[in-house]
This record gives C-alpha cells, structure tokens and sequence, in this order.
C-alpha cells in the first residue's frame, strides 16, 4: 500500500518536473554566467516554456509560467511584469504554432522559435529602453538569442526523453 | 484568399482565448495582468512598493535557497583554482603587508588631517558605522549587475547607501526591503559615478559597462592626454551620491589607434563578493557664524568641545606615534648596550693574547741568554785568568754574553 502510494508520489513529483525546473531556473538564474565565457549567456526559461507549451504538456500552467516570469523580474531586478509579458508571449506563440501545424516538424519549431525569441526581446529591450530609461547593450541581447536558439535542440532532444520517460 | 485570412484569424483567436483542459486562465487576461503589473510598477505608489517589497524578500530567501547547490559548486571551483596560486600570492601579499604597515600613522595623521579641513569647509561632520553585510543572491546576469544583500530598512539601509568590499566602493542601494536591499554594482550600465584621477587631479564621470571593468567618460576636452596608465580613480565627492576619496580601481589606457579609451579596473573583484560593508552616515552639523551668536555661550561651548575632542584625538595619534618611537629607541638603546659589551670583551682578549706574547718574547730572550752564556759565559766572567771579566749577573755581563764574548769598549 505504502509501495504504491510512494509510487504516485513519485510519478505526480516526475510529471510536475517541468514547472519545478523553471522556477529553480528562474531563482537561480542558469545561465553558467559565472564561468566567465565572454558574451556567453543563454535563456533557459525560454527554452523550457517553449518547448513544454507546444508540446500542450498538462501539468505546465500558464498561471504559474506567469508567476515564475514575476519571480524573475524580482530576482534579475527589472521592473515587475516584464518576464511575465516575455514568457506569455512565448505561450501564445506556440499555442498558435499548435493550431496551424499538422505535421510537426523540429527543425521548422527550430526556427520559430529564434523568430520568437527575437521578437520577445526586442519588445523586451524597446520597454526597458522606452519605458524605463534602461541603458541596455544590444550586443548582449543578440548574443543571448543566438545562443539560446543553438541550445534549443540539445535541450529539446533531453526534454524529449523525459516525456518518453513519462510515457513509459 | 480569404479563407487563409480566417484560418489566421482563427488561429490567433483560438491561441489568445481558448483555454486547455488544465488551464484556469486564458493567454488573453495573462496579456492584460502583464501589461497591468508593468504599468503600475512603473508608477511609485506606496502600496506597490509595499507590495513589491514583501514579494521580493520572499523570492530573494527562496533564491537564496535553492542557489546553495550551484553556489557550493561555484565556490568550491573559484576555491581550487585560488589554491593553485596560492603561495605566488602569499609572497606578494607580505610584501605590500610590510609596505603598507609603515605608511599606517602617516596614513592615519593625514586622514585625520583631511577630517578637520573638511570640517572647517562643510561646516558639518560625518560619522560613520561599516555595517557588514552577507549577499545572498549575485546571480550575473547579462543585461544587470546587482546583487542582494541581508541588511534592509530594519538595519537603517536607505536607497543611495554606500556598499564597500573593505575600504573599496562596489556600488549603491537601489532598492530597500524590510530585511533586503538591492545593490547597482559599479559594473552596471547605469552606474555613474564622479571621480577625481589621481595624481592629475582631473575630475570625470566613470560609467560601468556590463562587463568587469568601468570606462571613464565626460573629461572636458584635451586634458584626457594627461591621464597615465594606473592613475588612480577615487570618488570625488560631487553630487553627494558618493563619498569623496574612497579608492575604486586604476586606469588602464587602451590605444585603439584613432583615439584612447580609458578603462578602470576595478580593486574589488564584483564576482568574489561574499561580505560587504554597508556604510551608515549620520550627519552631525557644526554649527555656523550666525547660529553661534544666537545661541550664545552654550553653543561656543560645543564648538570648543568638538575641537577639544578633535585635538585629544590628534593627541592620542601623536602619543601613539610617540610611543612607537619611545619602543624603537628603547630597543636601540639595548642594541647599543650589548655592542659596547662586545667591545669591551674583544678588548680584553686582546690585552691578554698582547700580554702573552710578551711573556713569550722574555722567554725567547732568555733561552737565548742560557744558549749564548753556555758558549761564551767563560769569555766574559771575571776570573784569576780574565781580569777584563766581568761579575755573573751584573748587566755588563749579560751584555757581553749577548755580543758573543765581545764587550762594548
């Protein structure tokens, strides 16, 4: 009895991996910045919630992707709301992506998401410059995107095992 | 043509409105709450900041919890590699220890020097408590340099508060919770700060520039070819955000041929930050001309005792110097002792080794008496053959025994 109840417990904690992902990500800011790579940053949450919504995972609310984009402004330190637009943005986007495609293709889902990731910080970058008066290096946006776009597959292919997992 | 325009439309609508089986909101209001949030924190309203102030010190604790795993492998790679260079390091840090040790009192004589003539100037005095500080959260990010600290508007943190890593700037509060605060690194790009170069005596603005070093900017015009390799920045003062003469790193000229960019390196590395110093200014006014008179001789009397305390403290720096030199004079004093003792000693072998080589000599002397007498004794003694003799033991016949036989006539 007590096998199987440890047995759910593990499966529901194995099937809400995702969210906990992001919010360890989103505290944590993963980003291997600390390594001193010069211009080497790359947007983790981006990759996760992309991938995860447009695979329409259950367990991946759109309320607590709001509320880790919340998280992440106030650990990074830019104005309150902000992730939260980046990280609904990428939501819709794929929700839209999911509605027009019939068959899935991942180098196609590839270079949507650089289209989006691309847009999502450009309106980043145009509020904070705007809006706030921030002053913002566009070179380290650039280099985060195209990073972020490079690891999307190598990220993809593991989250992909963990859903095959999660089959099984 | 048309039909393609629906599907779109439908499509679009069908990702902002419908909602998943598992989803209780609609992508649509998540739009409008963002958008709703930014405005709001965009405008300074107190319950915002309240509420902004609650939120962030429970995301900078669970922050803080959940780096501790990164942050222990982040630290224990910094320590190995500190190891590594650990004895190379050892070796200059006592030498500039040695250096630094010496040029303390004066240090601390003209430090206090510059504290008086800044009161005679501002008519003000400032005192200071360094209140350290654990940072417990420096993620890096790309786009801002900041770090969090566990000291907030409890421990009298204000927005402007100055952070140091020992006597070195490393930035200002930007942002005061209950029990947190938020610092600008002066790596930051919108860091400015007002600085004085040294020993030029040129005053600019140096900005940060996303990266781990500063840049100097806004110098009036044709005086930047004054500015030498390792000039010294410090905060000059200007604008009362910053402290003046607080030390902030060195200038670094880099020639990229058409024109020269001047680099600082900062002192304090902003990635090795563990503790900081807060540092708590409360501002004690010294009163003016006028006021004085007003307030009459109670007020002189203050004055009077500030300066009496200005010069006990002077005083104090002097009997300490004093006492410094009264020490260093008592050790030469002993060295001077046990020298002359030394002297004395190396004297007194000498006339001893002196004393036995003259007894030497009177033995070399005698034994050539006896060997000489032996062969010519009979020559010189006086006898019933030898009346020109001479009588054994007088001087004469010594004499005649040291000339072989031969008298002196």
């Amino acid at each position: 009895m007590s096998n199987f109840k440890s047995r759910g417990f593990y499966i529901k904690f194995y099937s809400f991996l995702p969210i906990i992902v992001l919010f360890i990500s989103v505290l944590n800011e993963f980003d291997l910045n600390y390594l001193k790579l010069e211009y080497f940053s790359f947007n983790f949450p981006f990759i996760l919630i992309f991938f995860f919504t447009l695979k329409d995972f259950k367990n991946f609310d759109y309320l607590l992707v709001f509320l880790a984009g919340l998280v992440n402004d106030t650990v990074v330190g830019l104005p309150l709301g902000i992730s939260s637009l980046s990280y609904i943005l990428i939501c819709i986007a794929t929700s839209y992506l999911r509605n027009i495609t019939i068959r899935p293709n991942p180098i196609k889902d590839w270079f949507y998401f650089l289209f989006i990731i691309s847009l999502i910080n450009s309106i980043n970058y145009s509020i904070l410059t705007l809006f706030f008066s921030y002053d913002l290096l566009l070179l380290s946006y650039l280099v985060n995107i195209f990073f972020t776009f490079i690891l999307y597959m190598f990220f993809a292919y593991l989250f992909k095992y963990y859903l095959k997992g999660l089959n099984d | 043509m048309a039909s393609s325009r629906d599907d779109f439309i439908i499509a679009i609508r069908s990702a902002f409105l419908k909602k998943s089986t598992q989803q209780k909101f609609s992508l649509l209001t998540l739009v409008f709450i963002s958008i709703f949030i930014i405005v709001l924190s965009s405008f300074d309203l107190k319950f915002i900041r309240y509420l902004k102030a609650g939120i962030s010190e429970a995301v900078y604790r669970s922050s803080f919890i959940v780096s501790i795993p990164e942050n222990f492998l982040k630290n224990t790679f910094f320590e190995i590699r500190e190891y590594s260079t650990f004895f190379k390091n050892y070796k200059i840090n006592k030498e500039e220890l040695n250096e630094l040790k010496s040029k303390s009192i004066s240090d601390k004589i003209t430090q206090f020097e510059n504290e008086e003539l800044k009161e005679l100037i501002n008519n003000y005095t400032l005192s200071s408590d360094k209140l350290l500080a654990k940072i417990i959260v420096d993620h890096d990010s790309p786009y801002l340099k900041s770090i969090i600290i566990n000291k907030g508007s409890k421990d009298n943190i204000k927005i402007g508060t100055n952070i140091y890593d020992r006597s070195y700037l490393v930035g200002r509060v930007v942002e005061v919770n209950y029990k947190t605060s938020r610092v600008l690194l002066l790596s930051d790009l919108n860091s400015n700060v007002p600085v004085t170069i040294a020993p030029q005596n040129i005053q600019a603005i140096i900005t940060g520039t996303g990266e781990n070093y500063g840049e100097i900017k806004y110098i009036k015009e044709g005086i930047s070819n004054l500015i030498s390799q390792d000039s010294i920045v410090y905060t000059s003062g200007t604008g009362a955000i910053f402290k003046s003469g607080i030390p902030i790193g060195r200038v670094d000229v880099a020639d990229t041929g058409s024109s020269k960019k001047f680099k600082v390196d900062f002192y304090s590395d902003f990635s090795q930050l563990k503790y900081v110093f807060a540092e708590l200014v409360t501002k004690i006014d010294v009163k003016n001309e006028d006021q004085k008179v007003d307030a009459g001789n109670s007020q002189i009397n203050n004055t009077v005792d500030t300066k009496l305390q200005i010069l006990e403290e002077e005083k104090k720096i002097i009997e300490q110097t004093n006492l410094k030199f009264k020490d260093e004079n008592e050790l030469l004093k002993i060295t001077i002792n046990n020298l002359n003792k030394q002297i004395s000693d190396f004297r007194n072998e000498v006339y001893d080794q002196k004393q036995i080589i003259a007894q030497y000599n009177i033995d070399l002397d005698e034994i050539e008496f006896l060997r000489l007498n032996l062969k010519f004794g009979h020559t010189c003694r006086k006898s019933f053959l030898n009346n020109d003799g001479f009588e054994v033991g007088t001087l004469e016949y010594k004499s005649c025994v040291m000339n072989k036989g031969q008298t002196d006539e």
